[in-house]
């Protein structure tokens, strides 16, 4: 039973291909958002478990059913198992970081900011066994908060499935402060899969890999750099330039990044939009692409003066906010929900 | 002293943005925990009152079978709903008939979490109304609201399929008669994620044109509940729902999403036909108790287009270009409640 004046505050920030979770016990984790399953007796005497996670899921699947809970592909394969998937993770999560159980959880978790915003009920229902209250935030304004950037700043989480846009005007952002779009991790990793294709049809390579060179390689803009990576051909690894098929993929998000930045600020008057222009934050793995915050710089530049800046550190930013959200939540509010 | 000022605001601007998170949150929860109607008494009533005059007209007018007559004490069902435990079984005889109906309606899907999570491949339903034999609305020129709904979906249709992500199911794809019922089975089958009625409105007495969008809910308009009536004709739905049909009614963010979907449409259909020089009025989004609506659960609405009873409308109405446009400020409502309009978009379509 937990003890009434023991608590544990948890940050959970729930994505399409990382999830990460931080616990003010210190803690700090995150896996990549796999959830397998065995597929029959067999494998589950070989994996000896009911269920896997992260890399160690990938690492078993072909024993394993497995699915990325929050991934688009997954509805073909059936409702039921995703949300199964969703709820698994999330208690994996939480058991991560909260191995000492006699405290009170309380945990707030951050979700993709998406269009139809109906989320809500869905995250708490599948966690409401597992922490004893709970909140849920739209992930950019998690990362906001925990930047203390509360107000005159936008955040832009580029993620693997979308793209988060997020507006702080010293409120909690409403629908009219957010957008989402599809432009993200995983459309680059489909640019480049096809560029190559295109260029070596002969060399044998899958979206894994070319995940692989993106995270190794990625950049916008003008670099010197040479990028050469080795793909098969023909079973014997030989040595590709792939510079511009990078920077073709990576740019590829750039259109729609520059113009829904663009018509989100320009909803608000002019002297806050000139405001929130100096402040413009990159977070999530795509703030990782060499020379993307010069390059948005740059190209929103006709639209008046910019700043755009990164987050230090994109794979926690999400969770560290959702946890000092957590921490910062008077009492009583816990207590209500 | 100024930077203590400075401290003071952020402090309770962080204290405004938390208890905004709780609020938020707390919505969601009360959402389900408390119905609206636990406070407010009178008014509730009286919602449900006019709610229940809706659902009698609707089955006196409607196709209901046997004309079986409810006692007062049931009509005063706002009492019961206060006590949901002890609620009567109102299935009377009519209820064996509409057991089905009833099934269809009611069936408690939850919404999928994937869907909740806004990750889904959108799926969107278009409802023409009438078919085959019913042939709705007719104008003086003999011109039907079957066929021309018809085609406006079916060009709304090709629009939407333009963006890779949602998946556009009609109704009906011919001139053919299609239950309310089976109407909300389909939405139920495909896994709509949202549900647009259309159909266009009839006004005998008065030659002006006019734009509205309704979503499910009481109305204690007369107007309103008449023409619920008309579109509701081919239901079998009988009192024994009533319960459920409040129930519903309750789901609040349901409701939420559909009055901003009607919104949308709504101001995306008239701002665009004043702009092209139509004679029209805005008669806004209402509540009202269409049957369609209250079956589908997601978000969904009814739009009457134009007034079929308009001379110019309906010449106009005949015209390709008339529908075309139509379907194009349909597919605007659409996008926007969607959140697409405002910049993906422009990359979705070769505009
Ligand atoms: N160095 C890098 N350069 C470019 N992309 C990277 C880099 N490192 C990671 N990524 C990409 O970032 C994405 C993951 O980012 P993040 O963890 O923020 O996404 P997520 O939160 O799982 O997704 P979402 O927010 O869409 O749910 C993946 O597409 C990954 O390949
Ligand atoms: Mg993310
Ligand atoms: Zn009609």
């Amino acid at each position: 039973m937990a003890q009434a004046d023991k608590k544990l505050h948890i940050g959970i920030d729930l994505g399409t291909s990382r999830s990460s979770t931080a616990a003010d016990n210190g803690e700090k984790r995150w896996i990549t958002s796999y959830v397998g399953w065995p597929k029959d007796f067999v494998a589950a005497q070989v994996v000896g478990k009911e269920v896997l996670f992260g890399d160690e899921a990938l690492e078993n699947r072909l024993s394993l059913q497995i699915c990325r809970p929050l991934e688009r592909g997954i509805i073909r394969e059936g409702i039921e198992r995703s949300e199964e998937a969703v709820k698994a993770i999330i208690r994996h999560l939480v058991e991560l970081v909260s191995k000492d159980s006699d405290a009170r959880i309380h945990a707030v978790v951050g979700v993709p900011a998406e269009s139809l915003n109906i989320n809500k009920l869905a995250i708490r229902k599948a966690v409401s066994e597992y922490v004893h209250s709970l909140m849920v935030v739209s992930e950019p304004f998690a990362v906001a908060y925990g930047m203390g950037q509360l107000k005159n700043a936008m955040v832009i989480d580029i993620g693997a499935g979308t793209t988060d846009f997020c507006i702080m005007h010293g409120a909690i952002p409403g629908e009219d402060d957010q957008r989402t779009n599809l432009n993200a991790g995983d459309h680059i990793d489909e640019q480049l899969f096809s560029n190559l294709s295109e260029k070596y049809p002969n060399a044998t390579f899958n979206i894994n890999m070319v995940r692989q060179f993106k995270e190794q390689y990625s950049f916008v803009g003008d670099i010197d750099d040479e990028i050469k990576v080795e793909i098969p051909v023909d079973g014997k690894p030989v040595m590709h330039d792939i510079k511009d098929e990078m920077r073709r993929a990576c740019e590829s998000i750039l259109p729609a990044l520059i113009e829904t930045t663009a018509e989100l600020i320009a909803g608000f008057d002019p002297e806050f939009q000139a405001k929130v222009k100096k402040n413009i934050i990159l977070a999530g793995g795509g703030s990782l692409i060499r020379g993307i915050d010069g390059v948005l710089q740059e190209a929103l530049k006709e639209y008046g003066s910019c700043k755009v800046t990164c987050v230090d550190d994109p794979l926690f930013a999400g969770s560290l906010g959702a946890l000092k959200l957590a921490q910062d939540m008077p009492a009583s509010y816990w207590e209500t929900l | 002293m100024i930077s203590v000022l400075i401290e003071r605001r952020n402090l309770r601007m962080k204290s405004n943005i938390l208890r905004g998170v709780f609020e938020d949150n707390l919505r969601v929860l009360g959402r389900r925990a408390a119905p609206r109607w636990g406070t407010g008494f009178t008014l509730s009533r009286k919602l449900l009152l006019s709610l229940c005059t809706a659902v009698v007209m609707v089955l006196i007018h409607g196709s209901f079978p046997s004309h079986q007559w409810f006692p007062e004490s049931q009509i005063r069902a706002g009492l019961l709903y206060r006590q949901p435990v002890g609620v009567p079984d109102l299935r009377g005889p009519a209820g064996a008939l509409s057991g089905e109906v009833f099934q269809a309606l009611t069936e408690n899907q939850e919404v999928p979490l994937w869907r909740l999570l806004g990750m889904g491949v959108k799926t969107i339903m278009i409802d023409p109304g009438h078919g085959g034999r019913d042939s709705g609305a007719i104008g003086t020129r003999g011109t039907m609201e079957k066929d021309l709904v018809l085609d406006i979906a079916r060009r709304l249709k090709s629009k939407l399929e333009v963006y890779d992500d949602y998946r556009v199911v009609l109704t009906r794809d011919e001139d053919v008669q299609v239950p309310l019922k089976e109407r909300v089975e389909l939405a139920q089958r495909h896994q709509a994620d949202i549900f647009i009625s259309i159909h266009l409105n009839y006004l005998p007495q008065k030659p002006i044109n006019i734009i509205e969008t309704f979503y499910f809910g009481p109305s204690d308009d007369v107007k309103t509940s008449r023409l619920a009536e008309k579109e509701n004709a081919g239901s079998e739905i009988g009192l024994n729902n009533f319960k459920e049909m409040v129930e519903k009614l309750n789901d609040e963010l349901r409701l939420v999403e559909s009055r901003e979907l009607a919104v949308s449409i709504q101001s995306s259909l008239y701002n665009s036909s004043r702009k092209h020089g139509s004679d029209i009025f805005d008669y806004g989004t209402k509540q009202a108790p269409f049957v369609v609506l209250l079956g589908v659960d997601v978000p969904s609405v009814l739009v009457e287009l134009s007034c079929l009873s308009n001379v110019e409308e309906e010449k106009k109405l005949n015209t390709e270009s008339h529908r075309e446009n139509i379907a194009r400020y349909l597919e605007t409502g659409i996008l926007d409640y969607l959140g697409r309009n405002k910049g993906e978009a422009l990359y979705g379509a070769s505009r």
